[in-house]
């Protein structure tokens, strides 16, 4: 009898840390994963507002300059914007982007910044663009500070 | 041969619509082939243009003179259409967007109607696109094989030239087919290739695309794409020491400047102008001094009373008289 009460109190002590190891860990991948991406939209900037490099090829650049491990979200938005002909670019970002949740334990509101990605790219002039950009680096330079007091908190 | 020219429509095809080119691949092989212009107005039928005439295109994909029942182009296909002419990156074409067109691969080039917004007395951009005007290109290779005999110098030169043509009536294709005989050489007159320094200041006679030209030049070309007369002249002269400088619709001071500094460098030209005869071209000022200086000792003139490109005479630049045979 008590060796099975050990066991039990042993068992739940054990899950107990596997769950918290777990959502700790959700909220430093989160955190690591938001700086990959904001590295990836920086590449993204540079490949868009100096090189004025179209976007399929600079999405490609993005992918291969970038943290393979954000930066392949960048080559299927290519890959759906350059086979699917009937669909707009904020499209391929939307198919895209359900996917950040379940992959790169992103928020609704992360995914929301990465959408928002689709809706300006591309369809206005260099200045516009960077204009863009700026505002975007800004946005989630605040989910990082976000990400960062989730983290320390869990 | 029809067989390339429906290739070549289809190619255009992947930069329209989906809604839009299945409607324009229902329509006839002979159409298929030929179709020079075709057009995407905001809220009005499709609308082609073919064998020196425009049609609409209804919804199953057949010809029709009746506007009423062409297939009707929405904001939806113009924006589509748009996006893929432009790759999805507008940035990317900031200037041509400016000139109001883009040159797409295989030198087809897609003329922008809009809002135009100025900036410091310069068009910054057009916004609010309401239409699209595709013109195909199609090399025609050949077509001035002809006409060298009237241009070649027997020692191994050429006459300055000017081909003087309406609207749609080949002069920049029949130009093309110069430059490319002229780089070439042509054995049949013992006539080596020379360099040719092309200014092409509407991206028609090369087709730039990634600083490729999508047309055949020949071998001996060098190619300032989007660049103006006056600036072209200076940097071919200057920099690349050509034997024939070609460029594309003169008509302004700026040109005739850069037509009398290619002559003081001792280099040949070769040009095209809008006009019907040298009559006309005298009313102009600027192009009336080149007739009165015989600056130009071959003119060209084209027509289309037999079809596109139909050459009505050549005159000799001393004598104003015919020398066609």
């Amino acid at each position: 009898m008590g060796f099975l009460k050990i066991l039990s109190s042993l068992l739940i002590v054990f899950s107990s840390s596997l769950i918290g190891y777990y959502y700790g860990n959700k909220y430093s991948l989160r955190l690591e994963n938001l700086l990959y991406l904001e590295q990836c939209i920086k590449i993204l900037e540079t490949e868009i507002v100096y090189g004025a490099i179209p976007l399929p090829e600079a999405l490609t650049n993005v992918y291969l300059k970038g943290n393979k491990k954000v930066s392949y979200i960048f080559e299927e938005v290519k890959s759906n914007l350059l086979n699917n002909k009937d669909e707009d670019l904020y499209g391929s970002f939307y198919r895209v982007g359900s996917k950040l949740i379940e992959e790169l334990n992103f928020t609704k509101e992360d995914v929301e910044l990465f959408l928002s990605l689709g809706r300006l790219l591309g369809s206005s002039d260099r200045s516009d663009q960077e204009k863009n950009f700026k505002l975007l680096l800004n946005q989630i330079e605040i989910l990082k500070d976000e990400a960062l007091v989730e983290k320390n908190k869990n | 041969m029809q067989y390339r020219e429906i290739g070549i429509y289809e190619n255009v095809l992947e930069y329209i619509s989906l809604e839009i080119s299945q409607v324009l691949k229902k329509i006839p092989p002979e159409f298929k082939a030929n179709v020079e212009e075709i057009r995407l107005r905001n809220g009005l039928p499709l609308n082609i243009y073919c064998m020196n005439s425009d049609y609409f295109v209804t919804e199953d994909g057949l010809i029709t003179k009746n506007k009423d029942i062409g297939k009707l182009v929405t904001k939806q296909d113009i924006i589509k259409t748009f996006q893929l002419i432009s790759n999805y990156s507008v940035y990317a074409f900031e200037e041509e967007i400016k000139n109001g067109f883009i040159t797409l691969k295989g030198g087809h080039r897609v003329g922008i109607g809009g809002k135009v917004l100025y900036k410091n007395n310069e068009v910054e951009k057009i916004k609010n696109i309401s239409s699209l005007n595709i013109r195909i290109a199609r090399e025609k290779i050949g077509v001035s094989n002809k006409l060298m005999q009237y241009i070649v110098e027997p020692s191994n030169t050429i006459y300055n030239t000017l081909i003087v043509s309406p609207p749609k009536c080949g002069k920049t294709t029949i130009l093309r087919d110069m430059i490319r005989n002229l780089s070439n050489g042509l054995e049949k007159f013992n006539f080596k290739g020379l360099k040719v320094g092309v200014i092409d200041e509407r991206s028609e006679l090369a087709g730039m695309y990634n600083g490729i030209a999508q047309h055949d030049l020949g071998p001996r070309v060098d190619v300032l794409d989007g660049c103006n007369k006056k600036d072209g002249t200076m940097m071919l002269l200057r920099a690349m020491s050509p034997d024939i400088i070609a460029m594309d619709e003169i008509g302004s001071r700026d040109d005739v400047e850069a037509i009398h500094e290619i002559l003081k460098a001792g280099v040949k030209i070769i040009a095209t102008v809008h006009g019907s005869s040298i009559e006309d071209l005298r009313s102009r000022k600027s192009l009336d001094m080149l007739i009165r200086d015989k600056i130009f000792k071959r003119y060209i003139i084209l027509d289309n009373s037999k079809g596109i490109g139909t050459v009505k005479d050549v005159i000799d630049g001393n004598s104003f008289t015919s020398i066609k045979y």
